[in-house]
């Protein structure tokens, strides 16, 4: 098992303001903790042109982490790779996975806010020939020794393009567990459609997940959670249906699909989160990605938090994958 | 005047930190590769606090909004510390005013609604249903207005028409009623060639000289910018008795105060 926290945005918001240069800098130096602590990875989450600075280029960011860090992996998670010329993208991530000793993972996805699409000349109709043809240049670069490739994606015929490609995918936090387990079963049944041989590429899953056993701190955790997807209904997110997951509109139907989301949340002792995460490991989810940047949650809350799941959470499911194997 | 250094591709940490230690004005990111000058800018950044990153970028790879956003997350980064070097590149003067123009509208501090030869900002196209007809290119950067100075073969005439500085690549260029202009050019190493060649720069006009090293012990290079090139330029009739003199004591099992 490999763990991550994200998703880093970077962002300014009405709820918990502060200065970008601060949230720049607090950014090296959660993932040096991280890294002290073990953790393997840390994902990043891009938008454009949303009042609170949410990350638009994430690649920069990255460069700024993998700089200060030695063995932390850094995801993109995701990246929108219709709204980049993929070559020059190629280029960038190449140099970048080279400079870093080949720790970056470069997570793309399509995006979907309109405004997004018109701000960088992309017409949205264009969003999945674009993507198809940026997925070819970048795989091409991957076998040429470029960034390891990973998909963004939650719905059937995504993941299962994903599977068939053999590229690794991070499920959004917002899915629940057997929403997590169709998409599961659907990546590798197209994984071994297309006749892979060899080592399964990783599966990984954002969680949203707040160890305590006081009820108090739990009750505020929870609302950060809420507070975090409020966001989604002011960045217009719908997430499509899938199988007996409905449709969660965050936009149209805000309050449902944020309390529906928030019961996504593990929280509670170390023995439920653990006992809820090896539900994710035994559907082959081997990337857990513990989602801790909520908004309103300060920095004191998220670092405790950090090194709570480090010490009592990790070790346990790292033990527990060893025994498995 | 005052001294910079261009920073060779891969060595970005290394050498941005030697010219924070000795005290120069910036460092020059991505001469190499212009397409990876953000990385490197951004490698450069992490390793310093105090000295200005300038990014070398080529104009006409990628849609401006896209190189702004880049810029204002490496202008974050680094706390303020961004200047763009833009090469004008294959550019056309038209095409070349166009793209500096949304590049500082997009980093300014007002909603983006541009209409140009060769850009419009936002697109306006009929997919894009929702859109609205201005965006805000957010993080807006750390510094008020970040500074852009031009290179590249149409860089003069869109210069003059939006009133930008040139990086000079020979005295001839120089143009000393400006109030900032930049220059490049090697040293040698030989403490007497590099004397006359800075001083040079000085008496032409240039403010600011981004300089390339060349192959040697770079602590001996370091040396002379910072005891002899750059206090010879720092004032006009510089009494070399100062940086001359027997190099004061140190204190003893002190690694800082190797130099």
């Amino acid at each position: 098992m490999r763990f991550g926290v994200g998703l880093f945005s970077l962002q300014n918001t009405a709820m918990l303001p502060t200065h970008w240069g601060r949230a720049y800098r607090d950014l090296r130096e959660y993932a040096q903790l991280m890294e002290e602590l073990g953790y393997d990875e840390l994902w990043f989450s891009e938008h454009h042109f949303f009042y609170d600075g949410y990350c638009p280029a994430l690649l920069p960011a990255a460069a700024s982490v993998l700089s200060v860090t030695e063995k932390l992996r850094v995801g993109t998670g995701m990246l929108l790779l219709p709204m980049q010329d993929p070559h020059r993208l190629a280029v960038v991530a190449h140099d970048l996975n080279d400079r870093s000793g080949g720790r970056l993972d470069l997570g793309v996805g399509m995006g979907y806010r309109d405004i997004e699409f018109d701000g960088h000349g992309i017409s949205r109709k264009q969003r999945l020939p674009r993507m198809l043809r940026g997925l070819e240049v970048l795989e091409a670069e991957q076998r040429a020794g470029g960034a390891a490739l990973w998909m963004g994606a939650q719905l059937i015929d995504p993941v299962k393009r994903a599977g068939q490609h053999g590229h690794p995918i991070l499920f959004s936090a917002a899915l629940p567990v057997e929403r997590c387990r169709t998409l599961a079963g659907v990546w590798e049944e197209g994984w071994r459609e297309s006749g892979h041989s060899g080592p399964k590429p990783a599966l990984g899953a954002l969680r949203n997940i707040w160890l305590t056993e006081d009820a108090e701190e739990r009750a505020a955790a929870r609302d950060w959670v809420r507070a975090s997807y409020v966001q989604y209904a002011g960045l217009g997110w719908t997430l499509p249906a899938v199988g007996e997951h409905a449709q969660a509109d965050f936009a149209e139907e805000t309050d449902k699909a944020i309390q529906d989301t928030v019961e996504t949340t593990i929280s509670g002792s170390a023995d439920e989160c653990v006992r809820q995460l090896q539900e994710l490991e035994a559907m082959g989810i081997d990337h857990i990605a513990f989602r801790l940047m909520l908004d309103g949650a300060p920095r004191d809350a998220i670092e405790s938090q950090i090194r709570r799941l480090a010490t009592h959470v990790m070790p346990r499911l790292r033990t527990h994958a060893e025994a498995r194997a | 005047m005052r001294l910079g250094l261009v920073l060779p591709e891969g060595r970005e940490r290394e050498l941005a930190r030697l010219a924070e230690e000795h005290g120069l004005f910036g460092v020059l990111a991505g001469s190499g590769n212009p397409l990876t000058a953000v990385n490197a800018a951004a490698y450069a950044s992490t390793a310093t606090e105090f000295v200005r990153v300038i990014v070398r970028l080529s104009l006409g790879l990628e849609h401006p909004v896209l190189i702004a956003e880049e810029l204002a997350v490496l202008d974050n980064v680094n706390n303020g510390r961004t200047v763009v070097m833009a090469d004008t590149g294959e550019l056309d003067e038209e095409a070349a005013v166009d793209e500096v123009l949304v590049l500082r509208e997009a980093l300014g501090g007002r909603p983006v609604q541009h209409d140009g030869p060769v850009w419009k900002v936002p697109a306006g196209l009929p997919a894009n249903v929702t859109a609205p007809q201005s965006i805000s290119v957010t993080p807006q950067p750390a510094q008020i207005e970040v500074p852009f100075w031009l290179t590249g073969r149409v860089a003069p005439e869109v210069g003059a028409r939006l009133g930008l500085p040139l990086l000079a690549q020979s005295p001839a260029e120089v143009n000393a009623d400006r109030l900032l202009q930049p220059a490049r050019d090697a040293i040698t190493g030989d403490l007497a060639r590099d004397r006359d060649r800075v001083a040079t720069w000085a008496k032409a006009g240039v403010t600011h000289l981004l300089i390339d090293l060349p192959d040697g012990p770079l602590a001996d290079l370091m040396t002379t910018i910072s005891r002899h090139l750059a206090p010879e330029v720092g004032m006009p009739h510089f009494p070399r008795v100062m940086s001359e003199s027997r190099v004061p004591l140190k204190w003893p099992g002190d690694a800082s105060q190797e130099r």
